[in-house]
């Protein structure tokens, strides 16, 4: 994939994603994945999940706001798996393009 | 001349391999350009049987001198601190160390095993190991805290999985020249010359540990190992990454995470299943920070780091 159709992608992969959160749907926001138990049990689910998208936000607990748990704001942009530049999460189970201020109950720092 | 003798107790072998590859110095450095005679030696010991137990005797009599004693794997005591499980020329070798330790100028534990007791004293420790000087980061171990050499130094401890063939050369060159004065040796008994900067320091990934760009797979070149593969380089004391393996490169350069094996706490987390190449979270932050950094400050720094990040560090730099 060369890197304009990877762009491309991307950018139709969000507005995907956005019009998904927007239109309603239901997300597993809590409980947030505290501990490491928590942590491989949601990404087992997400693993199983395969490449269904919906499955993969509901899972991950996605949010199109930041969401705030122990006095941190749990947002994409600080997460480690966010990529600052192509506004990517590079989580192996989740592999989807983001926007900085959007949340998902995996973030870590 | 310097009387070497090198004993093996609970060991893989690992660090007697790691010290036959030696090359700055090698083992024929040791005895043809630093006088140093290895009495005996697991792999290159000639004597056998009884002619081994004459020359041990001959070393506990204090007829035949041993200047340095070097000592690879842990101390077994088991059964019930008997140390039967373990007999070597004739009797337990706890009895061995116990009794050569007494009458060596310097004791040498090489690898963590010797050191602090690693894999074999990690819970529950059926083989009742300990280090020479160490349990784990408790003072004591086998010899006791007080112990000291003939020549007044605790154990030289000189951990790893193995320890570098280099450390182990470099250290039994210093004390064999009579320069053992010149290490100083840090809370852990560790020569500070190789055990005072981190297992970053050097790392071809610290410009990504900075930037904070996580690599996601073993063998990865982008990316630091610390954030999501357990990586302890951060937190762990060696030269790993200044005085690399076999003169080209180390664990982090080639994509794997350090394990921190010359932390006194190695193993970490007793090995407990998902715990080892994954790093350890609480509530998102990880339980272990580099050292000296705080939750507050380490959150910061990511929020920071992160924004400042510049495109290049998102991409492989190290190109083929």
């Amino acid at each position: 994939m060369t890197t304009d159709s990877k762009e491309l992608a991307d950018v139709s992969g969000r507005e995907e994603v956005r019009g998904l959160l927007a239109g309603g749907l239901t997300t597993e926001v809590q409980p947030r994945a505290d501990t490491h138990e928590e942590v491989t049990q949601i990404v087992a689910r997400l693993r199983a999940a395969g490449g269904d998208l919906k499955a993969k936000l509901v899972i991950a607990g996605f949010t199109l706001e930041p969401i705030e748990h122990s006095g941190i704001e749990e947002a994409c942009e600080t997460c480690m798996y966010y990529v600052v530049h192509r506004r990517f999460c590079e989580l192996p189970e989740l592999n989807l393009p983001v926007e900085p201020q959007w949340s998902c109950r995996l973030w870590r720092i | 001349m310097a009387n070497l003798l090198w004993l093996q107790g609970g060991a893989c072998s690992g660090n007697t391999m790691s010290f036959l590859n030696a090359e700055e110095p090698s083992v024929c450095d040791l005895v043809t350009d630093f006088g140093i005679n290895v009495l005996w030696h697991p792999s290159l010991g000639l004597e056998l049987g009884e002619n081994l137990q004459k020359m041990l005797r001959a070393l506990t009599s204090g007829q035949l001198p041993l200047d340095i004693f070097v000592f690879e794997g842990t101390v077994v005591n088991a059964p019930n601190g008997t140390g039967e499980w373990n007999r070597f020329a004739g009797r337990p070798m706890r009895d061995w160390v116990h009794d050569l330790s007494k009458v060596a100028n310097f004791v040498v534990a090489i690898g963590d095993c010797a050191t602090w007791g690693g894999i074999p004293a990690t819970a529950p420790n059926p083989s009742e190991s300990q280090g020479l000087q160490f349990l784990k980061r408790s003072q004591g171990g086998f010899l006791g805290k007080d112990y000291k050499s003939k020549a007044g130094l605790p154990v030289i401890n000189v951990p790893g999985c193995p320890a570098h063939p280099d450390w182990i050369t470099q250290i039994v060159v210093a004390v064999a020249t009579g320069r053992a004065g010149d290490l100083a040796l840090d809370e852990f008994q560790r020569p500070k010359t190789f055990f005072t900067s981190f297992t970053q320091t050097g790392c071809t990934r610290n410009m990504h540990f900075a930037y904070k760009v996580s690599a996601t797979e073993f063998g990865q070149r982008k990316g630091c190992l610390f954030y999501d593969l357990g990586c302890r380089g951060p937190m762990t004391h060696s030269p790993c990454n200044r005085i690399l393996w076999n003169r080209q490169s180390s664990k982090t350069r080639s994509g794997m995470p350090c394990l921190g094996c010359t932390e006194p706490e190695f193993p970490f987390f007793d090995l407990a299943p998902g715990t080892v190449f994954k790093t350890q979270t609480v509530m998102g932050v990880p339980k272990d920070m580099p050292a000296g950094v705080d939750k507050t400050g380490y959150i910061k720094l990511t929020a920071a780091a992160k924004a400042a990040s510049p495109r290049w560090a998102e991409e492989d730099i190290f190109v083929v």
